[in-house]
């Protein structure tokens, strides 16, 4: 019983830094359409200001989808999945200038179609 | 609206069998009265999910990717220690149940039963803020009228329905083969938590190795494939596993599993008696 305290007073410790430090105010950010079906990637525009960045996934397909941004050596900025069909989902990054990659997977399987997408100095 | 109901069914299962061993184990330990912590857990976390789902769909701050990864991979984790307990806190219990069935239960035991509500809180709140989110994407999605929302519920439903089939199962097996199972199958679930808190953490960037792949079945088995659904949910199989998460998978599980058999089997388990599951309360 003794370590249930110290544990759940981690729960709570984790879930308010990340609320209070990592969370971001999508008042002044950039929104990026991206449309999913099983074929295509349209994402519009391609390039947005270094920041606050949603893009705002719709899937047309019949398959969920995800949508994930790459940066330049492949490393995961950020994902969203479980876009169900004829879903619109958010996700939201803090993304520095540099190229990145945009990169939505319908059926959430194989290597997905990408988009490059370039952040710029703000 | 089929995907969508596979992602409700998939994200709500989990957490319906975890929650429905609890209860089962409850009912048939005599300890009906131990129930609402449960239930306290579990509408708690309910709340806390819709409550900062909402705040995040419809206010002007929201969780990076990074923040909400990190944070449902440390559930994960934690989630994952107190199942573990859980398991052998039961195993325990067991034991103490050896020939004088619930005759003179360990009452001292009752003290960690807020563990139990802190459990099921933490089953259904691992997934539960990625769940209230989805649900609110699918509210407020346009493309197919109410369809993606019908579905996403039906799944949620369709979960809870299952949860309590087993525990209706459950409640039919004899008292020492419903300790051994429900162990060993919360071990395997237990297990899949953690090859998932370790894939989170992974994403978030926490730990290494994403793209180190140990296998990769998602051409033979699709991951919106029901039956690749019903296998996440389960068993927290994926098609495409990093090598941390199933070395993680395989050395929770030998370790455990080994503990496990152990305690089980140190005190040979009494014969059940039909007397002994009447008592038990079999429905």
């Amino acid at each position: 019983m003794k370590i249930l305290l110290p544990a759940a007073a981690a729960v709570l410790a984790v879930g308010l830094a990340a609320c209070t430090s990592q969370s971001s105010d999508t008042a002044d950010a950039t929104t990026v359409a991206v449309t999913s079906s099983a074929s295509a990637c349209d994402v519009s525009p391609t390039q947005a200001p270094a920041g606050t960045i949603v893009f705002s996934v719709s899937n047309t397909g019949d398959e969920p989808t995800e949508l994930y941004l790459l940066a330049s050596d492949d490393s995961i900025v950020g994902e969203v999945e479980n876009v169900g069909p004829g879903v619109s989902r958010d996700l939201v990054v803090d993304a520095a200038a540099g190229d990145y990659t945009a990169l939505c997977k319908p059926g959430m399987v194989g290597d997905g179609i990408p988009t490059e997408f370039t952040v710029t100095d703000s | 609206m089929i995907g969508n109901y596979l992602i409700g069914l998939r994200e709500g299962l989990e957490s319906a069998l975890i929650v429905s061993i609890l209860v089962a184990y409850l009912v048939r330990t005599q300890r009906r009265y131990l129930l609402n912590r449960v239930w306290i857990g579990v509408g708690l976390a309910v709340g806390l999910s819709i409550a900062v789902g909402t705040v995040l769909t419809f206010g002007t701050s929201t969780l990076t990717f990074q923040a909400q990864e990190t944070i449902g991979g440390t559930l994960s984790l934690v989630a994952v220690g107190l199942v573990t307990w859980m398991i052998f806190w039961m195993a325990n219990n067991a034991r103490h149940l050896k020939g004088e069935l619930h005759a003179k239960l360990d009452k001292a035991a009752d003290a960690d039963f807020w563990a139990v509500g802190l459990v099921a809180f933490l089953a259904v709140a691992r997934e539960g803020l990625e769940t209230a989110l989805f649900i609110w994407a699918a509210a407020r999605s346009t493309g197919q009228g109410s369809a993606p929302l019908f579905g996403a519920l039906l799944g949620i439903a369709t979960a809870v329905a299952l949860g309590w089939l087993v525990y209706k199962g459950a409640l039919r097996l004899n008292l020492a083969t419903f300790f051994k199972w429900t162990g060993a199958a919360l071990i395997i679930v237990a297990a899949g938590v953690l090859a998932y808190g370790i894939h989170d953490l992974q994403e978030a960037g926490v730990l290494p190795g994403l793209d180190v792949l140990a296998f990769d079945v998602s051409e033979t088995i699709p991951p919106s494939a029901w039956y690749a659904v019903l296998l996440k949910s389960t068993i927290n199989f994926t098609p495409a596993m990093t090598v941390l998460s199933a070395v993680g998978w395989l050395v929770y599980v030998s370790v455990v599993m080994t503990l496990f058999v152990r305690k089980v089997r140190t005190p040979s388990p009494p014969p059940v008696k039909a007397a002994d599951r009447e008592q038990a309360g079999v429905a």
